[in-house]
């Protein structure tokens, strides 16, 4: 039986899993005493799930873990999703939206069994839990509550990277365990030029796209929201981007689902042209969710060192080095950013091979390698 | 293929014990060992227009965080967080679904009055009947060990006992219910056993699997005092995370004024000790339920079991008339399928576990 064997798995204590948990309670959410954490994540991370319990037992505060063996984001299970009245959708339980507004701090842990899970949940009723969960995201973005997304290896992910589990293992906790102040005070320096730019283009494969920051200030992503984190991103101003990106390197994943082969086309901020070579029934019902989802929230930029590989994870893609991302739709408030969406969908871009990346008419990036 | 049985006990625990309906929010809590419950139960109530409040653990005797409560500070780890009492004081209804996993490490004394203390706030509002709220246990490899039968087997009895027409039994036993009703005094013989209580201006209830599952027994409180002669019970029970066998109890004036027992006796006594209503009878319950043809070592289906008969020392039901007032409520069942025989004002109505007035 399969419980059987994860029995035997957790049995060996990888001592890897309990200075996560650390990294995580102290750095990422820095838990006070009387803190309620929410923890949202599948029971496959079970592992984590004990020590980080164990870890805000300690700081004194209460941890709400709430297991769901699939769409550990979204708040509600897939049964459940499946069958309710379309109208139940639209609203969040009473007590789930108190919840929602009310938790000191929150952690979502990726750690699926089944990576494809959400994909049979019907893209409207996803929708309409999106918009639902709207005005507890909105608290995360502002950052009114301490969160942190972090993965945690399972076979099913390992099996997405394309790895075995062992060397997945590897892979999450030498990205995840880094120094991350030194990392922090590198990304900086790079982040400074960009603060003093107005205009990013971006070129590559199928790619021209510039796009205004101006008056926006760089966010060093250092080690606090994401797990393993490693990129400085920006809110670009909303009707500024003109111009074509093929994201043709790798799929563009959102909520279980890919869109090979998404090219977007954007006039003045706004795509005015998105086809697909797969999925791109999926990328055009994601656009039509609210106004905000066809611009920009984020540009980043991906400077993890140990990340060298796509892995079919937004969470690492949108950190690997020499790549750039965009995010369609909600921007957080707290870069400057005004675009407001139920969606925020980060596509990846590889600029290891022949990308450019230009600040103001200045080449800074080539091939991935910095030039500054 | 899922197992068809699984369907039909989360309607029985959506549909029949909390009745859900549109809008409703309802609480379940379970532990992973209950999977395909938790997900048909999930299922069921988006069905109905109700909101699931899902609450997964691992498998703790009850669902609650276990490595949480082992961790925290002592003044903390028996209180819920703030966020949870609220769901609590809101909740429409709640399900609670025991599955503990095999093999758990028993807990230290303190984290185990933790884990009770958060239990009954759990439970709060449902014992007071403020809102529905339906206590079971769902066939995982854990109970099947303790019972000490294969998975498949205890799915077997443990679906039997559960998926009845409660109905058409409740109809049935009805004028069982009222013979005993009638009574002023029933009287349990057989094994070591003689014993007399007082039934005098005491209601009957039928247990039929509304917020206890399974259904399937009699059962009211006996007059306090009046409980006298000596009973022997046969199956072994569970107190304190230990085993107690061969309990023999002497009643006095409706107390108890001996107790022995073959193995685990310090756990008798220490539960006699709790306090002044520990020693006497809360409840006299009559197994009924024809599906239980097995003991599980569990007190929830073995004391429904038909042809025998349980006395709980400790708190009694003040709407069936009882006064005795307690800590606990300890369930002791008596197998009397052999030669055992219920009379009720001196008239024999159950012989070796089967009735002999009409049901």
């Amino acid at each position: 039986m399969r419980r059987r064997d994860r029995a035997e798995r957790w049995s060996v204590d990888d001592p890897r899993v309990a200075r996560l948990a650390e990294l995580l309670v102290e750095r990422c959410l820095d838990v006070q005493p009387g803190w309620q954490v929410t923890i949202r994540t599948s029971p496959l991370a079970r592992p984590l799930v004990r020590e980080l319990a164990r870890a805000i037992a300690r700081r004194g505060a209460y941890a709400l873990p709430r297991l769901s063996w699939e769409l550990e984001r979204l708040a509600v299970d897939i049964p459940w999703a499946l069958e309710a009245p379309l109208e139940l959708l639209d609203e969040l339980a009473p007590i789930e939206l108190y919840q929602g507004l009310n938790d000191d701090a929150r952690l979502t842990i990726m750690a699926p069994e089944d990576a494809r899970a959400g994909a049979a949940v019907p893209p409207e009723r996803l929708s309409r839990i999106q918009r639902a969960l709207e005005p507890v995201a909105r608290r995360a973005r502002a950052l009114e509550v301490a969160w942190c997304v972090v993965q945690f290896p399972t076979e099913a992910a390992a099996a997405q990277a394309g790895m075995s589990l062992a060397e997945y293992e590897d892979f999450v906790y030498d990205a995840c365990l880094l120094d991350w102040d030194a990392e922090g005070a590198r990304m900086q320096r790079l982040a400074d030029h960009f603060d003093r730019t107005s205009e990013v283009r971006i070129v590559g494969a199928g790619t021209d796209l510039t796009l205004s920051i101006a008056g926006r200030t760089g966010v060093v992503s250092q080690g606090r929201r994401n797990m393993p984190d490693g990129e400085f991103f920006f809110s670009p101003v909303e009707d500024s981007a003109e111009g074509v990106i093929a994201f043709s390197e790798f799929p563009a994943s959102y909520l279980g689902r890919d869109v090979e082969g998404a090219r977007l086309v954007f006039r003045e901020g706004r795509v005015v042209e998105a086809t697909a070579s797969a999925g791109e029934d999926f990328l055009v019902g994601m656009l039509d969710t609210d106004e905000g989802a066809r611009r920009l929230g984020e540009l980043g930029i991906g400077c993890n060192p140990h990340i060298t590989r796509h892995t079919r994870n937004l969470l690492f893609d949108e950190k690997m080095d020499g790549t750039v991302h965009l995010a369609l739709g909600a921007s957080y408030t707290y870069t400057g950013g005004l675009n407001k969406s139920a969606i925020h969908w980060d596509m990846v871009k590889d600029l290891r091979g022949g990308g450019e990346l230009w600040c103001d008419g200045e080449l800074v990036q080539r091939d991935g390698r910095w030039l500054i | 293929m899922p197992d068809p049985r699984v369907a039909a006990y989360a309607e029985l625990l959506v549909g029949r014990c909390i009745g859900a309906r549109p809008g409703w929010q309802v609480l379940v809590a379970t532990t992973t060992e209950a999977r395909p419950l938790a997900q048909e139960l999930s299922r069921l109530l988006a069905e109905r227009g109700a909101y699931a409040l899902t609450r997964i653990h691992f498998g703790a005797a009850f669902p609650v965080d276990r490595d949480w409560l082992v961790a925290a500070p002592p003044e903390l780890a028996p209180t819920l967080p703030p966020l949870e009492l609220d769901l609590l004081g809101r909740v429409d209804a709640s399900i609670f679904v025991l599955a503990p996993e095999p093999g758990g490490e028993a807990l230290a004394e303190e984290p185990l009055r933790a884990l009770r203390a958060q239990a009954l706030a759990y439970r709060a509002r449902g014992r007071r009947r403020e809102i529905p709220s339906v206590r079971c246990d769902f066939p995982c490899p854990a109970y099947a060990e303790r019972a000490g039968l294969p998975l498949a087997e205890l799915e077997d009895v443990f679906y039997a006992a559960c998926l009845r027409d409660w109905d058409e039994w409740a109809r049935a036993m009805e004028p069982v219910r009222e013979r005993l009703a009638r009574a002023s005094e029933l009287r349990i013989l057989g094994a070591g056993t003689d014993l007399h209580l007082g039934l005098a201006g005491r209601e009957w209830a039928i247990d039929d699997g509304h917020q206890n599952v399974p259904g399937g027994e009699l059962f009211t409180s006996p007059v306090e005092e009046s409980v006298e002669g000596e009973i022997a019970f046969d199956f072994p029970a569970f107190a304190g995370g230990g085993e107690v066998r061969g309990i023999r109890l002497a009643f006095r004036g409706g107390e108890v004024v001996e107790a022995t027992a073959e193995a685990g006796e310090e756990l008798l006594l220490a539960a006699l000790a709790t306090d002044p209503g520990a020693r006497r009878a809360g409840e006299l319950g009559i197994g009924c339920n024809e599906g239980i043809t097995h003991r599980l070592r569990n007190v929830l289906f073995d004391e429904k079991m038909a042809g025998t008969v349980h006395v709980a020392l400790g708190d009694g039901f003040p709407q069936l008339g009882g006064r005795n007032a307690s800590g606990i409520h300890w369930d002791l069942v008596k197998d009397l399928r052999d030669g055992g025989e219920i009379l009720c004002d001196g008239e024999t109505v159950q012989k070796d576990g089967v009735w002999t007035i009409p049901a």
